[in-house]
């Protein structure tokens, strides 16, 4: 190994290694498993409750843009805990611990250091969506149709959006290197994003116009609808991304993520950089 | 203490009180006004989920609408609910019906969406500020002051209160103008007698939880994000929280919990005051048929709920400090 | 009100706690913590008016004695009595009258201004706003903060934070002040400034009381009006620095400079050795040592003993007793 491949290994072992010791350490291993499962049943109950609430008093059923919601809201649990997962790395370490300036001055590569941090957060988000899905075949008449020749493309689109997920919270932890205590905000917020503009709860279709552009500008729309298409069987919604093949899907992802990742090296340096000429890298602003 | 200086000093502790609230409530406010980007994020980027949650209303809006409207050989007026519509007109009625409902449903999430940032104010700014006070070394100081403990956690009350209504109300108008919702406002005074006692009872919940956590430690703030989704959930933030009744003994139980959550009842009341076509799916009362809680009952029980978690948020607190200070943990910092 | 603070025979244990999800033993091998005890037959009598230190080594139970004087701890057994009233059962108006500032300490909110900061506390005590803002600027400029006053509170040094928490212990204005270690991190000169204020504090009012801890021998000697010795939990003495010295000056003191020494152990226990303290100078390569003799006859022992490790004498004299002589004869180490 190269010595610049042995520091981001070690960073990253490292900080994995502390993010689930953090994630973990609170509390017995049976509560931890508990806490990680009902926070996303709850967040699917709220859509159920939604959709039938609709159906009683207009008295109308849907099954089909029922799956739809449920699936991409499973797969949304990976959004918002990557996404948390890694730009809350720098405001619990700056604001909490305070432990920041002591690990940013260590010879590890920080951007590295913020990935292995997440990297736990995305294996409990992995069993939440597994427990999510399963809950919603059993207990809610959700139907899967998974065919095993696409269990390839299925996997490639799998890590893609993983890449693209971690790629885009590097961005914002990038950027919340200059922002005050404001995670709750981010937390709520900039995964807002994704749920509105790209098809995670309702088909773009639904969006205005210039809305739809946005989503399709942003890999992860390819993302979710690329996961729909292969574990549903066909259904009469109109997504708006109807005219590409599976394939194209993929490649549009593929280019995307690639784009991604080079915006998060140039935000983090950038973030970095601001941060420290403006002092900012160690700053406390509770209030 | 003879009993003429005791009531000589109770001004005294009255206006040391009113200076403590004053002290704590200021950094609050000032506080979140010297960074302005909490604009952007707590005022705008909440506008996201909402949208999320109107958008899931229309795309189930759009899609009933198709079925009713379209002809088909066995149903030349569409579909009236399961049934094929006798004639043009009680189509045109039924579409009228699904259109009325979809623009209630989509106010009640604006509303839900507005009122979310107090909830989110009262979890990760009350209920886990003690324990963040701690650990800036701040707690030690306010428990060595001479002032009443509750004026402490009434200052930060006022001031999150103050702050977040600023936030909501920013919530609420961009909402309402960009999903044109339209809102109606019948009784003026029930609607902001329901609001305040609201607000009173759930911060006097976060109040009383700031306590626990501050016993429970670090544990706490797993458990304000374990929270928010469930209490999102049972409060109907999102649905008329009506809709559990339809659950048989499992919903009417989360609904008999949910009503615990001072947010589940202002929330419905408000939305049966100002959502135009309510109540539709309220709350049902189990013992007597067909009745259910209509604003004015809901204001007298939030009245109750706020009175009672302001006791136990004094009592809760009064505990935590005698423990602190027996077991010398609790207070300071890293402890 | 006959003493501004008493303690009588006061106890205070730590127990390990057991929290409510707390895992049972985080790594697996953490062996089960045992009490502490902080604190044993403290009991203390500090007059109004007085400028009280105690010195001891880290641990010894200063700050947890502060804590139970200050009302934020309740003692395990004994009684403490601040101002005339009970800690245990009258906290309130024990509140009114006191204020306490820790070295160190990182209170406050990043986003107001020292002054705002310092304000806000102040109305926790009830001090009329406009009093508040008058003294928070007079004290500014007393400490060298006033260029400051506006800046906010995460800018500041750690020796600018600490005039700061000064600052905000003046603010209130209270009869007895509590000062744990309050020249901690600061500068020659600063430190100099906030001894002189202090001292000035107490002797220019009446009625005023400050309680003192600090490991700068310096300090208590020039500022206290008494001294308590504390190591172990245990108060070893207490007397004015004077008395306090004079207790062993029928004790002989003798400060030696050597070349350094390997080990220092072989002076425990020898006859006639009443204690000693030993610090190495690695620039130097030398050792200074300090032996406080029941009388002169172990100092050919002694120097014996050095000469058998095969080093070397370059200095041996003969000395009135420090405070600090005071201390290693009390607590059997140095405390710098
Ligand atoms: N909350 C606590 N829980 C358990 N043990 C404690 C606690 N606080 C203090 N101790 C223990 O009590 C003893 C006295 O501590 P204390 O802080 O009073 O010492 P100190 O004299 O102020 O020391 P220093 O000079 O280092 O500040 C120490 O052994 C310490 O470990
Ligand atoms: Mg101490």
């Amino acid at each position: 190994m190269s010595s610049a491949a042995r520091i981001h290994w070690r960073s990253f072992k490292w900080a994995a290694w502390l993010g689930w010791e953090m994630d973990s350490n609170w509390t017995e291993p049976w509560l931890f498993m508990v806490y990680s499962v009902i926070k996303p049943i709850a967040g699917a109950f709220i859509l159920v409750l939604m959709y039938t609430v609709f159906a009683l008093i207009g008295q109308f059923r849907d099954p089909d843009l029922f799956s739809y919601i449920y699936v991409g809201n499973a797969f949304f649990i990976f959004v918002g805990n990557t996404l948390f997962g890694t730009f809350q790395v720098i405001q619990s370490d700056r604001e909490w611990y305070q432990t920041l300036r002591y690990t940013y001055i260590s010879p590890i590569s920080y951007y590295t250091y913020i990935v292995g941090r997440a990297a736990s957060k995305v294996a409990v988000a992995a069993l939440a969506v597994v427990i999510t899905l399963a809950f919603g075949a059993l207990a809610l008449g959700v139907r899967f149709e998974i065919n095993l020749a696409q269990l390839p493309i299925f996997a490639a689109a799998f890590v893609l959006g993983l890449f693209c997920l971690v790629s885009i919270g590097i961005c914002l932890a990038g950027i919340s290197f200059m922002t005050a205590k404001h995670t709750h905000g981010l937390a709520e917020g900039i995964p807002g994003i994704f749920y509105v503009f790209c098809g995670v709860l309702f088909p773009l279709t639904a969006l205005p116009e210039w809305a739809q552009s946005v989503g399709r500008g942003i890999p992860l729309t390819y993302w979710f609808d690329l996961t729909r298409r292969l574990l549903l069987p066909p259904n009469t919604i109109s997504t708006g991304l109807g005219f590409f093949n599976d394939y194209e899907i993929l490649a549009l992802l593929l280019a995307s993520s690639l784009i991604f990742f080079l915006m998060s090296i140039g935000i983090f340096k950038l973030g970095e950089f601001l941060a420290r000429r403006a002092g900012k890298i160690d700053m406390t602003t509770s209030y | 203490m003879s009993t003429a200086t005791a009531t000589s000093r109770i001004p005294h502790r009255v206006k040391l009180n009113l200076q403590a609230i004053v002290g704590r409530a200021y950094p609050r406010v000032i506080g979140a006004n010297r960074e302005p980007s909490w604009i952007f994020f707590e005022a705008i980027l909440p506008l996201l989920g909402i949208a999320a949650y109107v958008f899931i209303y229309k795309a189930l809006a759009t899609r009933a609408l198709g079925v009713i409207l379209t002809p088909t050989p066995s149903a030349p007026y569409g579909m009236c609910g399961p049934n094929p519509c006798v004639d043009a007109a009680q189509q045109a009625l039924f579409q009228a019906n699904s259109i009325a409902n979809t623009n209630a449903l989509i106010a009640t999430v604006v509303l839900g969406g507005a009122m979310v940032a107090f909830w989110l104010n009262v979890l990760w700014s009350m209920a886990s500020q003690l324990y963040w006070e701690k650990e800036i070394g701040n707690l030690q100081l306010y428990m060595m002051a001479p002032m009443s403990r509750m004026a402490l956690l009434g200052g930060m009350a006022i001031g999150g209160m103050f702050m977040t209504s600023v936030r909501a109300i920013t919530t609420l108008v961009v909402g309402i103008l960009v999903f044109t919702v339209t809102l109606q406002l019948g009784n003026p005074l029930l609607l902001l007698g329901v609001f305040f006692v609201t607000l009173i009872a759930l911060y006097g919940m976060g109040m009383m939880l700031a306590s626990l956590y501050l016993l429970w430690g670090r544990e706490a703030f797993n458990l304000s994000a374990l929270l928010e989704e469930p209490i999102f959930f049972s409060s109907g933030f999102y649905f008329p929280v009506g809709g559990f009744a339809r659950f048989g003994t499992v919903g009417g139980a989360m609904l008999a919990f949910a009503t615990a959550i001072p947010a589940t009842l202002g929330l419905d009341a408000m939305r049966q005051i100002i959502v135009p076509g309510s109540p539709s799916l309220p709350i049902p009362i189990p013992w007597s048929q067909g009745a259910y809680l209509t604003p004015d009952l809901e204001f007298g029980l939030l009245l109750v709920l706020a009175v009672m978690f302001l006791f136990l948020a004094r009592y809760t607190l009064a505990y935590l400090e005698k423990l602190a200070r027996r077991e010398g943990r609790l207070t300071s910092r890293h402890q | 009100m006959d003493f501004a603070i008493e303690t009588k025979d006061l106890l205070r244990i730590f127990k390990p706690s057991r929290k409510l999800f707390k895992r049972k033993n985080p790594n697996g091998n953490g062996a089960p913590e045992g009490p502490v005890t902080a604190l044993e037959n403290v009991t203390t009598q500090i007059r109004e008016g007085e400028l009280f230190g105690l010195l001891g080594p880290n641990g010894a139970g200063k700050t947890t004695l502060i804590k139970i004087l200050c009302t934020l701890l309740l003692p395990t057994a004994g009684h403490a009595y601040v101002a005339g009233y009970d800690v245990a059962k009258d906290p309130f108006p024990i509140r009114e009258k006191i204020n306490m500032v820790s070295g160190g300490e990182t209170s406050g909110y990043g986003l107001l201004t020292t002054r705002e900061n310092i304000w806000m506390f102040s109305q926790f005590y009830g001090v009329p706003s406009k009093v508040a803002k008058a003294r928070i600027d007079e004290l500014f400029k007393t400490f060298g903060l006033w260029d400051k006053r506006d800046a906010k509170v995460r800018t500041l040094s750690s020796g600018q934070r600490q005039k700061m928490n000064m600052v905000r212990g003046f603010v209130t204005d209270p009869e007895i002040l509590f000062l744990d270690e309050p020249t901690l991190g600061l500068d020659v000169n600063a430190s100099r400034v906030i001894r002189d204020y202090v001292m000035g504090w107490v002797r220019r009012q009446k009625g005023k009381t400050i309680l003192l801890t600090t490991h700068y021998m310096m300090e208590a000697d020039e500022m206290c009006d008494r001294i308590a010795i504390i190591d172990h939990g245990r108060i070893l003495a207490c007397d004015t620095p004077e008395n306090l010295r004079r207790g062993i000056r029928k004790d002989t003191t003798f400060r030696l400079e050597v070349d350094t020494l390997k080990s220092t152990s072989m002076f425990t226990g020898m006859r006639g050795v009443k204690n000693f303290s030993a610090k190495n100078d690695i620039a130097n390569n030398t050792t200074s040592l300090t032996f406080i003799l029941e009388d002169e006859s172990p100092v050919s022992d002694i120097l014996s003993s050095i000469q058998s490790q095969g080093s070397k004498i370059h200095y041996l004299q003969k000395s009135e007793p420090t405070l600090e002589d005071v201390f290693i004869s009390m607590v059997g180490r140095g405390l710098e």
